[in-house]
């Protein structure tokens, strides 16, 4: 019975990760929307570390949530922090 | 406008979930995810990769993804480094005679919670990313990986400190450049070190060489003092992770340089040619 544990963990994982997906699109304040990005790129972290893929978690962890939501907010700051009305 | 937007959002994540979901269950990949049997290919590579019995074949270093990374695709990765290296040499020549420099103090950066913390945390950042590039040959892990982990430390500094301290502390733009040269130096020195090694001995090699092959009968010690180090693997991660690492600090530090002092270089150099 401890199998199926995995599987329920990576069905939760995947689906919170559409959730953040799906609010990081929305999102109209751009800093927000690199959060929910980072949010997702750490579900998704998890999901590879639950497929058998350590490699991938370890290039994933540092590049997904510490340097690409760095490197977006470094971008935000120069630029504009809302995203405009069309 | 607004709803149709928000319906084309949904609608489009339920048909990508689905899709993929339908995908992993019936697709080529059997019905156990991950599978429980390994598939041929990766038995090929997993039989190879430590085998004392079949040297003519073998990476001799125990961690697979490692071995196929830099000893049985070797070419693809150096290629891999040499891209990150031209990106990086792109944004350096868009700021080029762009300087800027201030004496650190305690008003800049950060709360001094926040400065403790960085503190007590950069010293573990930097020692798993030593741990990940080091054991890269053993366990999961490798030089990117330790390099992208090593870099997140100088990340959390110029965040958190502000690009003066880690200036202060004399991690400037330029010696950054001068440990990402050494990086790929060491890249290619690697490379061709069993090459070079044939040379004065007179046999023939191959460019990439790790341990002996067909009609070369030379290659670097799978073991050191009874340690296992790959040949040239170990060799290969300590220099990636030093060239990944010292890459992205240059591009934080290059980020980190006020938009207004940029601005003001870009117009000046704009106007002095015509």
């Amino acid at each position: 019975m401890t199998y199926i544990l995995p599987y329920i963990l990576m069905a939760l994982a995947a689906l919170g990760s559409i959730v953040a997906v799906y609010l990081a699109i929305i999102e109209k304040d751009l800093l927000k929307a690199a959060l929910f990005s980072a949010i997702q790129s750490t579900l998704y972290a998890l999901l590879y570390y639950l497929l058998m893929a350590p490699d991938i978690v370890l290039t994933y962890i540092p590049v997904a949530v510490g340097l690409y939501p760095a490197v977006l907010i470094f971008l935000i700051k120069k630029t504009e922090r809302y995203e405009g009305e069309s | 406008m607004r709803r149709i937007l928000h319906v084309v959002i949904i609608s489009s994540v339920i048909a990508f979930t689905v899709l993929a979901a339908y995908a992993l269950c019936v697709g080529g990949l059997g019905y156990e995810l991950p599978p429980i049997e390994p598939r041929t290919l990766a038995k090929i590579y997993l039989s190879t990769t430590f085998n004392p019995s079949l040297r003519i074949l073998s990476a001799m270093a125990p961690e697979a993804v490692t071995a196929i990374v830099w000893d049985y695709r070797g070419l693809d990765t150096v290629f891999e480094t040499t891209v990150l290296y031209l990106a990086i040499i792109a944004s350096i020549a868009i700021m080029r005679g762009i300087e800027h420099h201030e004496p650190y103090d305690e008003k800049k950066g950060m709360s001094i919670i926040g400065k403790t913390a960085t503190k007590i945390i950069v010293p573990f950042i930097v020692g798993v990313a030593g741990a990940i590039a080091l054991h890269g040959h053993l366990t999961p892990g490798g030089g990117f990986q330790g390099g992208a982990t090593a870099a997140v430390a100088p990340l959390l500094v110029l965040v958190i400190f502000s690009v003066y301290f880690l200036e202060g502390i004399g991690l400037t733009k330029n010696r950054a450049l001068v440990l990402r040269s050494t990086g790929l130096l060491g890249v290619g020195i690697t490379s061709f070190i069993v090459f070079m090694i044939a040379l004065i001995k007179g046999f023939n090699a191959f460019i990439l060489q790790n341990q002996p092959k067909p009609y070369s009968p030379i290659g670097l010690p799978y073991a050191f003092n009874g340690n296992i180090i790959g040949g040239t693997l170990l060799l290969f991660n300590i220099s990636e992770m030093l060239a990944v690492a010292a890459g992205f600090t240059i591009l934080f530090i290059l980020l980190a340089i006020p938009e207004e002092k940029v601005k003001k270089v870009i117009s000046s150099q704009g106007e002095s040619h015509g």
